[in-house]
């Protein structure tokens, strides 16, 4: 009989990308060192966008020196993907968790955190899709809802999945997100009449539908952030 | 003539062997290299080894895009990572099966990423070290293990 798996959940606010990423490194480490479950951090970044290991930045589309002038940050990651764009009323979140305990490579990953947005996206009846090849993402029509990068080192992931519920959509304009020049960024408010619940509500819908598609046994709900958030100790 | 080519193709498919599981697909392994169970291999000649991912490992990544290659002359240590590869936007990190010296980087893999997936133990290398601890090899499992072992992965899920 095999032991239950647990994902522990952290709901962290609007946290700075920088931040994050001094939270992400930590987990990592002690995900590493299995001195952590798997964990799944959900929250929102200010107005940033962020690169992939391969530096595309001929895809940011206005000079760099502007980007303080519409309020938004740009950082450089190790994770897969294009250039995207992280703002307010965006869902993100970042599964740091063992593939090998699942057997699982990036491939199969990659399309379980696809098949957790299209499941999320269909309680409101939106008809979402996994992207052709080389367009990973969620997809409704030929418009991306759900986008992913992410990092796999000795079998433990990070960065992760962002969901577009309602965010400033303006702020795609100054990038060819994901690389992908002729098609266009949607949300979860411009796809449904559905009338949306709290963000709070938004966010645990999601959560619950990774750890679904997953096959969690147990979700722990941690409710302190600021043990997560003090990076100091 | 019939019988030679017989023979011949008999002679190349005894250095192979096919691991077969009940998932749709098998996945090649090789007799004469060792591998880390990280999904790496290498073939050890004389102090040399050539270096790359097998084919369980590229299967499992979907189409790579991407190859991040080390600096000629920087040590890689056993069990650590020394590059990356991009596959469904995913970066996974690639991890050294032994110790010792880049001496080559496979540049082709800059041009053409698709080799790792397409030949992943022949045009597809990765790098080549110069060992710096034979003895290291020992840590390593044989075709036979490596097989079970990735058996014993994909039954998981």
């Amino acid at each position: 009989m095999r032991s239950p798996r647990i994902l522990e959940v952290w709901r962290l606010g609007t946290v700075n990308y920088l931040k994050f990423l001094k939270i992400q490194d930590k987990l990592v480490s002690e995900r590493k060192a299995h001195q952590i479950p798997d964990t799944l951090l959900s929250l929102e970044h200010p107005p940033t966008y962020t690169l992939g290991k391969r530096r595309t930045d001929h895809n940011l589309l206005i000079p760099q020196s502007q980007l303080t002038k519409i309020g938004a940050e740009l950082h450089y990651t190790q994770r897969g993907g294009d250039i995207t764009f992280h703002g307010p009323h965006q869902a993100i979140l970042y599964p740091i968790i063992s593939l090998r305990s699942i057997g699982f490579g990036a491939r199969n990953y990659v399309e379980t955190l696809e098949r957790s947005m299209i499941e999320f996206a269909s309680m409101y009846g939106v008809k979402a899709r996994p992207g052709n090849k080389c367009e990973t993402g969620v997809w409704v029509g030929d418009r991306k809802i759900g986008a992913i990068g992410v990092r796999i080192s000795s079998g433990i992931t990070c960065h992760g999945l962002a969901f577009n519920i309602d965010p400033d959509l303006n702020y795609f304009e100054h990038i060819v997100p994901c690389g992908i020049a002729d098609k266009e960024v949607t949300s979860l408010r411009r796809e449904t009449d559905a009338l949306l619940p709290s963000e709070e509500v938004i966010h645990k819908q999601l959560i619950t539908c990774l750890a679904k598609a997953f096959s969690y046994d147990d979700v722990l709900w941690k409710e302190d952030p600021s043990v997560i958030l003090d990076t100091q100790r | 003539m019939a019988l030679r080519l017989m023979l011949a193709s008999y002679r190349i498919a005894s250095h192979l062997r096919i691991s077969v599981s009940h998932r749709a697909f098998s996945s090649v392994v090789l007799k004469d290299l060792k591998y880390a169970d990280s999904h790496e291999w290498v073939k050890i000649e004389g102090n040399k080894a050539t270096v790359g991912i097998t084919d369980h490992a590229q299967e499992h990544l979907g189409d790579v895009v991407y190859v991040e290659l080390p600096d000629v002359g920087r040590s890689v240590s056993q069990g650590e990572s020394f590059g990356a590869v991009e596959s469904v936007k995913a970066t996974s990190d690639i991890n050294s099966p032994i110790s010792g010296k880049v001496l080559q980087v496979n540049k082709d893999l800059s041009e053409s990423p698709a080799l790792v997936n397409s030949s992943p133990y022949e045009e597809g290398w990765i790098i080549k070290v110069e060992l710096s601890d034979a003895g290291e090899v020992k840590k390593l499992m044989e075709s036979d293990k490596y097989s079970k072992f990735c058996e014993e992965e994909d039954a998981k899920h």
